[in-house]
C-alpha cells in the first residue's frame, strides 16, 4: 500500500513537472485570473489522475488529451454564470487583446523567440486558433461570428497549424 | 489514396485534436487513423504542432501550487479508494436500517392507536346500555313510586275523612239484631248538620247475603220508611265505610234483606237490624 502510494507519487510528480507549465499557460489565458486558473489547474490534475484509465495511447498524444481535459474545464468555467457575471461580456477583439498585453509582462525572456513565431501567423488564422483553442467556439461558431463559410473556417484553421509545424519543425 | 488525401485536407483531423467533433466524426477519425498509417502520422504531427502551440504559451504556475496539487491527487486518489469500497458496502445498510426501524414504528403506532379507539368504543357501548337500563330501571321506580303516593295521599284523604266522623261531628248510632237475628249488629254515623250517612263496613256483623239479595238501610221520618241505599255484607269487605244518602231528622234506622237493587218498601220480615235515635 505505502510502495503504491509512493510510487503513485513519483508518477504524479513527473506528470506535473513536465506538463504543468503549459497546461497553467493555456488555462490562464482562457480564464484571465490567477486565483481561478491555479483552482482549475489543480482540478484538471485531479481528473486527469481519476480518468486515467480512459487514456489510450494508440488514439493520440497524451499531452493532447491532457489539455484538452484543461481547456474544458476552463471553457466551461468562463461559460458558467458565476464567471460570466464577474465579468461582463466583453467584446471579442477587446478580451483576445487584454491577454495579449497581460501576458507579454508574464513570459519568460527565453520563451519570446517562440512567441515571436506565433506573430507570424496572419491575424485572421491567429484570431481562428484564438477563438477555437482559448474562447472554445466551436467551427460553426467561429462562421458565425465571423461571417465565413465554414469550409472558409476549416481552411484557415488547416492553414494555421501548417504554419506553426513549418516554423516548429 | 486519392480518398486519404482528401480526407487530411479537408480540416477534420485539426477539428479533432481540438475537440470539436461530434462523437461519429470521431470514431470515424479513429478508425480511419487505425486503417490508414499517412493519417495516424498527419494526425500526430498536428497534435505536436498544437503541442507546441500550447508550449509558446507556457507560464511558470507558482512554486506552492505544486505540493497543493500533488498533495490533492494523491489524498485524492487513497480517499477514492478507501471510500469507495466502504461507502459500496456501508451505504445501503444505513438505509435498510432507517426502513426497517421507522416504518414498523409507524404501524405499530397506528395498530395500537386503531385498538385503543375500539377498545374505548366497545367500553362506551357497553356503558352507554348500562345506563339506558338504569334509566329505564329508575323510570318505572319512579312510577311506582307516584302510584304509590296516589295511593298513599288516597287512603290519607279518605281516613281524614273516616276521622272526621270521630271527632264529634257524626252521631254514631249502633244497631243491634232483631230476636230473628240476634247474633247481628252494625253501626251507622249520622250528621245532622250536613245530613249525610255513613254505615261502618269494617266493624259489619251481618250474615253473608246472596247473590240474588242486597241489604237496604231505611230510616224512619215521621212514621215512614225512606230508601239510604242498598249494600253488601261481606266478611273480607276491604272497604272500611259506605256513604249513603242523605236524610234529614230520622227518628230510626233499620236494615232488611231485600232482593238485588232494593225495594220501595220495607220487608219488614227480613228486618235484620234496627234502632231508634
Amino acid at each position: 500500500m505505502l510502495g503504491l502510494r509512493n510510487r503513485e507519487k513519483i508518477a504524479v510528480e513527473a506528470l506535473y513537472d513536465m506538463y504543468s507549465s503549459s497546461l497553467y499557460g493555456v488555462i490562464f489565458r482562457i480564464v484571465n485570473d490567477t486565483e481561478l486558473a491555479e483552482d482549475i489547474l489543480q482540478e484538471t490534475f485531479v481528473k486527469i489522475w481519476q480518468s486515467f484509465s480512459g487514456y489510450s495511447a494508440e488514439k493520440g498524444r497524451l499531452f493532447t488529451w491532457m489539455v484538452n481535459i484543461a481547456r474544458n474545464l476552463s471553457i466551461d468555467k468562463v461559460r458558467s454564470k458565476d464567471f460570466r457575471n464577474q465579468n461582463k461580456n466583453q467584446d471579442l477583439e477587446n478580451t483576445v487583446n487584454l491577454i495579449d498585453e497581460q501576458n507579454n509582462t508574464v513570459y519568460k525572456p527565453e520563451l519570446l523567440g517562440i512567441k515571436d513565431l506565433v506573430q507570424k501567423l496572419r491575424p485572421e488564422q491567429k484570431s481562428i486558433l484564438d477563438l477555437v483553442y482559448f474562447k472554445g467556439y466551436t467551427h460553426v461558431e467561429v462562421a458565425d461570428e465571423l461571417g465565413i463559410p465554414l469550409g472558409t473556417v476549416k481552411t484557415r484553421l488547416r492553414m494555421a497549424i501548417q504554419e506553426l509545424r513549418k516554423n516548429f519543425n | 489514396m486519392k480518398n486519404v488525401k482528401e480526407y487530411i485536407e479537408s480540416g477534420i483531423l485539426e477539428l479533432y485534436v481540438l475537440g470539436d467533433v461530434s462523437h461519429d466524426e470521431k470514431l470515424e477519425v479513429e478508425a480511419m487513423a487505425q486503417a490508414h498509417p499517412a493519417i495516424k502520422a498527419e494526425l500526430d504531427e498536428i497534435e505536436r504542432s498544437m503541442e507546441l502551440f500550447a508550449g509558446e504559451h507556457e507560464i511558470e504556475p507558482a512554486p506552492e501550487l505544486r505540493d497543493r496539487i500533488l498533495n490533492s491527487m494523491v489524498t485524492n486518489l487513497a480517499d477514492d479508494r478507501t471510500f469507495r469500497s466502504k461507502e459500496e458496502k456501508a451505504a445501503p445498510i444505513p438505509e435498510a436500517k432507517v426502513i426497517s426501524m421507522v416504518q414498523p414504528k409507524n404501524n405499530d403506532f397506528y395498530k395500537y392507536a386503531f385498538a385503543a379507539c375500539l377498545a374505548l368504543l366497545l367500553v362506551s357501548i357497553v356503558a352507554l346500555v348500562n345506563v339506558y337500563n338504569k334509566l329505564q330501571d329508575s323510570n318505572s321506580q319512579v312510577a311506582a313510586l307516584s302510584t304509590q303516593t296516589q295511593q298513599f295521599s288516597k287512603t290519607v284523604s279518605y281516613q281524614n275523612e273516616q276521622l272526621n266522623i270521630f271527632r264529634g261531628s257524626y252521631k254514631i248510632i249502633k244497631l243491634p239484631g232483631t230476636p230473628k237475628h240476634a247474633a247481628a249488629s252494625m253501626m251507622v254515623a249520622w250528621n245532622p248538620v250536613k245530613k249525610n250517612v255513613v254505615i261502618d263496613m269494617a266493624g259489619m256483623n251481618l250474615p253473608a247475603n246472596d247473590a240474588e239479595h242486597q241489604y237496604q238501610l231505611w230510616a224512619m221520618v215521621n212514621g215512614k220508611p225512606v230508601d239510604l241505599g242498598v249494600f253488601d255484607a261481606k266478611p273480607d269487605s276491604v272497604t272500611m265505610m259506605k256513604v249513603m244518602k242523605s236524610v234529614d231528622k230520622p227518628q230510626a234506622f233499620a236494615v232488611t234483606l231485600e232482593k238485588r237493587g232494593g225495594a220501595v218498601n220495607p220487608d219488614m220480615t227480613n228486618l235484620t237490624v234496627i234502632a231508634t235515635i
